[in-house]
């Protein structure tokens, strides 16, 4: 055709892929990533600490009243909850783009100490509702945009 | 004190949702609506309790912070949710331009 071998044309199509490939190459590559990718050690490190959270409201529930149930008998377990969720912190921390999981979880340990701070006050039955909601809540929100961060896998809502 | 009302709460709390989201919220509004009528269900409770004098005014000022808490990390993750339909977007339209780049020179420079 003659318009393709007019050089005219031909240097136009030439500055043309120019300018688009320096775009994309600018953007880093064909593809851009507003936020961190799915990380397997996020996911199963909140999974174990709703479970632990679980089985944790499960036994104040069942011993409700008695020694079992004192904060005092009970300080292991949020010793081992902090250390459990700042190490959850740390390595959602290391990771690029990756802020809102780790306000997340910062909100998470914010909630591990209010749900202390209740211990100590001296846990009633109806405390246990709310509390489960808190923490129930917290960490599917933390699960579901980890698992949404596969990309391109459709997650259960 | 006036009793709460769960579905004007929970309709409150979509709506608020839903105007910071904007377009990006169709495919989220279900996971918002029953996550936000969780946490308007809990501070009925709460505050049935408090009516009845079954909890303190300090152990209320605690659970309703947790449950704040729980609020934001949901929005967190509509946030997140946003984040990721926009970068699908744009990816979509780049690996346009790449294809119709990559067709018009005959290779894969893209």
């Amino acid at each position: 055709m003659k318009v393709k071998s007019n050089p005219f044309y031909a240097a136009h199509r030439l500055a043309f892929c120019a300018i688009i490939s320096v775009l994309i190459f600018s953007a880093g590559c064909t593809s851009i990533k507003l936020i961190a990718d799915y990380d397997e050690v996020i996911d199963s490190s909140v999974t174990e600490f709703q479970k632990n959270m679980e089985t944790h409201l499960i036994k104040l529930e069942r011993n409700i009243g008695t020694d079992d149930a004192s904060h005092e008998n009970n300080i292991d377990f949020y010793d081992e909850a902090r250390v459990e969720l700042s190490s959850i912190r740390v390595r959602a921390a290391a990771i690029l783009k990756n802020e809102l999981t780790l306000t997340q979880i910062e909100l998470l340990i914010q909630n591990l100490e209010n749900l202390e701070k209740i211990h100590e006050l001296g846990i009633a039955a109806n405390d246990i509702p709310p509390l489960r909601n808190a923490f129930n809540t917290g960490t599917t929100a933390i699960l579901k945009l980890e698992l949404a961060k596969k990309r391109g896998i459709e997650v259960e809502g | 004190m006036t009793d709460i009302d769960l579905s004007d709460l929970v309709a409150n709390m979509l709506s608020a949702a839903g105007d910071s989201l904007k377009d990006k919220w169709p495919e989220s509004k279900d996971y918002a609506e029953s996550e936000f009528k969780k946490i308007g269900e809990t501070i009925i409770f709460i505050s049935q309790e408090v009516l009845a004098g079954r909890m303190s005014e300090e152990k209320t000022k605690l659970h309703l912070e947790m449950q704040k808490n729980s609020s934001k990390m949901v929005l967190l993750t509509l946030e997140g949710l946003g984040l990721l339909a926009v970068e699908a977007a744009i990816n979509a339209a780049l690996k346009v331009v790449s294809d119709t780049v990559n067709s018009a020179i005959g290779f894969a420079l893209l």
